[in-house]
C-alpha cells in the first residue's frame, strides 16, 4: 500500500491516563497514519473518548487529569511547554457525538472557525462556508437558509454541519467521538459515506462502540478495552485474523 | 422547566401581566397622592429633613447608590468569572470564597439592616471608635441642597459598606450560577475550532449566561433595596414622611425593590426560554 511509506501524522508512546487516582489508560503506543481512517472500537466507558481528548488537549480543562507518556503530532511533542494550543486545536479538530450548534445563523456556525483565526472578508468567508458545506454534502440542503437558525435542520443534518464547521479550518486531523451516537439510520449512513470520502483529505480517527460500524468505514482499526490497547492493525486483520482472543470474542459479538 | 404544562409564551404573558399589575398598582398606591401633593409644596415637618416628597429622597439616594451599586455588582461578576474562569479547581482560593459567599448570601437580609442600624449607626459608633473617617457634617445650607448632601461622611462609609456586603455575595452567586449554565459541551465546540479562552468567553459563554447575570444583578439590588425599605419603615422618626404618614423612602425604595425583582424574573425566563 502506498500509505505505508508515509510518516505517521500522530504517534502515541507509551501512553497513561490518570483521572485522580483512577488509571483510565494503560500504556497505549500506536500511529495514525495520513488519508486514513483509523477506527478505535470498544465498549462504552473504556476510555475511547478520554484518548481522543487528549489529541486536542481537550482534557487539560479537567483538573484531576494526569498523564504520562508521548504524543507527536507531525514528529513534535504535543504537550511539550512550548507548544501552541490553539494552533494544535486549529489542526486537529473534532465532532462530538452530540450536535451541538452555536446560536447563530447556518452561515456564522461555519464561518465561526475562520474569523477567530482572523479571516474577516466576506468573499473569503462566503467561499470558505461554500467549500465546507460542499464537502460535508449539506450545501444543496441549506444554501437557500444559510442566514437563518440552525436548529431548524434534523439532528443528521446537524451533525454534518457540525462536521463541516469542523472543515472550515482545515483541518490535518479529524476526530470524530461517536458522530453517529443520537442519529437515525439514514443519517448513519450519510456519516458514514463522508468520513469515507473525508479519508481522501485527512486522517481520520473515529471513535465507536459499533465493531460493525468500524469494520464498514476504517482502514485501520484498534481494539481498546478498559484502558488497554488489546489489537492495533489494518481493519481486515482485526476481523478476520484476530490475533488476541479478547478481539476476537468483541468482533463475534460475544464480549462486549 | 418545573412548568412545562403551561407554553413558555403564555408563561411570559402571565409573569408580564403580573409584574405590570405589581408595579402599577404600587405606583398607583403610593406615588400618586404623594407626589400630586409635593407638587402643590406640602412640607412637612420633620425630626431632620427639612423638605419632603419622593424627588429630594429619589435624587439623593441614587446618587448614593447607582454608584455603589455598579460597583459592588461589576466587582462581585468579576470576582465570578476570576473564580469560575482563571482559578484553579484545586486552588484554596476557590473553596474559601465560595464558603464564605455562601455563607453570606444565606443570612436573611434584615440583619444586616439591624447590624448597620446597631454597629455603624449607633452613636458610639464601630467608626467613630477606631476614628477611621472624619465626621464632616455638611448641613448648613438649605432647601434641596441640603436634602442633596446632608448625609455626612459617616454614614456615607457605613451605608457604601453594608450595600457592599449585602449586594456582592449575591452578585457573584448568581453570576456564577450562570457561567456553569453555559454547557461544557459549547465550550468544547469553540475550543476545538481553536478559539482562545478569551474568545470562547466573549463570544460563546457571555452572550448566552448574560440575561442571567443581569437578572443575578437586579436579584441582589433588590434584596437590599428591600432590606433598606423595611429598616427605614421601622425607623420612621429619623426620615422625611409624605402627607400620609409614610416615609419616602420606604415607598421608594421598596418601589425599586419590586421594579428590579419583576426585571429579574422577566430575565429569568427570558433566558429558560431560549433554547
Amino acid at each position: 500500500m502506498q500509505t505505508d511509506k508515509e510518516k505517521p501524522i500522530l504517534s502515541t508512546h507509551n501512553l497513561n491516563v490518570w483521572y485522580g487516582d483512577h488509571q483510565i489508560l494503560n500504556s497505549l503506543s500506536f500511529e495514525v497514519q495520513p488519508r486514513q481512517v483509523t477506527a478505535l472500537m470498544g465498549p462504552a466507558n473504556c476510555g475511547k473518548s478520554t484518548l481522543v481528548r487528549c489529541f486536542n488537549r481537550l482534557n487539560d480543562f479537567t483538573s484531576n487529569f494526569r498523564f504520562s507518556g508521548k504524543i507527536l503530532f507531525k514528529g513534535s511533542n504535543m504537550y511539550a511547554e512550548t507548544t501552541d494550543v490553539t494552533a494544535i486545536r486549529k489542526k486537529i479538530g473534532m465532532v462530538f457525538r452530540k450536535p451541538e450548534l452555536f446560536r447563530c445563523s447556518i452561515y456564522e456556525n461555519v464561518a465561526y472557525g475562520a474569523r477567530i483565526a482572523g479571516i474577516n472578508q466576506s468573499s473569503h468567508l462566503d467561499s470558505i462556508v461554500q467549500k465546507s458545506l460542499q464537502r460535508s454534502g449539506l450545501w444543496n440542503e441549506v444554501e437557500s437558509i444559510l442566514d437563518e437558525d440552525p436548529k431548524q435542520l434534523s439532528i443528521g443534518q446537524q451533525q454534518l454541519l457540525c462536521t463541516a464547521r469542523a472543515l472550515a479550518v482545515d483541518p490535518e486531523i479529524l476526530i470524530f467521538d461517536e458522530p453517529c451516537g443520537e442519529l437515525d439510520p439514514i443519517a448513519t449512513v450519510k456519516i458514514e459515506n463522508l468520513i469515507r470520502d473525508l479519508a481522501n483529505d485527512c486522517a481520520l480517527i473515529f471513535v465507536t462502540n459499533k465493531r460493525r460500524q468500524a469494520a464498514r468505514v476504517s482502514n485501520v482499526a484498534g481494539f481498546l478495552y478498559y484502558g488497554e490497547l488489546i489489537e492495533f492493525g489494518t481493519t481486515e486483520k482485526i476481523f478476520t485474523n484476530p490475533q488476541d482472543t479478547r478481539t476476537e470474542q468483541y468482533v463475534t459479538g460475544s464480549l462486549s | 422547566m418545573n412548568s412545562s404544562m403551561i407554553p413558555s409564551e403564555l408563561r411570559k404573558k402571565i409573569a408580564l401581566q403580573g409584574g405590570a399589575v405589581i408595579i402599577g398598582g404600587t405606583v398607583f398606591v403610593f406615588f400618586w397622592n404623594d407626589l400630586r401633593k409635593t407638587a402643590a409644596a406640602h412640607i412637612q415637618t420633620s425630626s431632620t429633613s427639612r423638605i419632603s416628597g419622593i424627588l429630594p429622597s429619589l435624587i439623593s439616594d441614587l446618587n448614593l447608590i447607582l454608584p455603589i451599586s455598579l460597583l459592588a455588582v461589576l466587582f462581585g461578576i468579576a470576582c465570578a468569572f476570576y473564580l469560575e474562569e482563571w482559578c484553579p479547581a484545586t486552588s484554596w482560593i476557590r473553596g474559601f470564597i465560595g464558603s464564605q459567599v455562601n455563607f453570606l448570601t444565606e443570612i436573611p437580609s434584615l440583619l444586616y439592616g439591624l447590624l448597620a442600624i446597631m454597629v455603624l449607626f449607633s452613636d458610639p459608633g464601630v467608626f467613630k471608635e477606631i476614628g477611621a473617617f472624619p465626621l464632616a457634617q455638611n448641613a448648613n445650607g438649605s432647601g434641596l441642597e441640603v436634602a442633596l448632601f446632608q448625609r455626612n461622611t459617616l454614614v456615607f462609609y457605613a451605608e457604601t459598606l453594608i450595600f457592599i456586603l449585602m449586594a456582592m455575595p449575591i452578585a457573584i452567586k448568581t453570576t456564577q450560577e450562570a457561567l456553569r449554565s453555559v454547557a461544557t459541551p459549547i465550550r468544547e465546540s469553540a475550543y476545538v475550532l481553536g478559539a482562545t479562552q478569551w474568545q470562547v468567553l466573549t463570544k460563546q459563554v457571555v452572550p448566552l449566561a448574560f440575561p442571567k447575570m443581569l437578572a443575578g444583578g437586579c436579584r441582589s439590588m433588590s434584596r437590599v433595596l428591600a432590606a433598606a425599605a423595611l429598616l427605614i419603615g421601622i425607623h420612621i422618626p429619623n426620615h422625611a414622611t409624605g402627607p400620609r404618614g409614610i416615609p419616602d423612602r420606604f415607598v421608594l425604595f421598596l418601589g425599586g425593590a419590586l421594579l428590579l425583582s419583576t426585571v429579574s424574573s422577566f430575565l429569568t425566563i427570558e433566558s429558560g426560554t431560549q433554547k
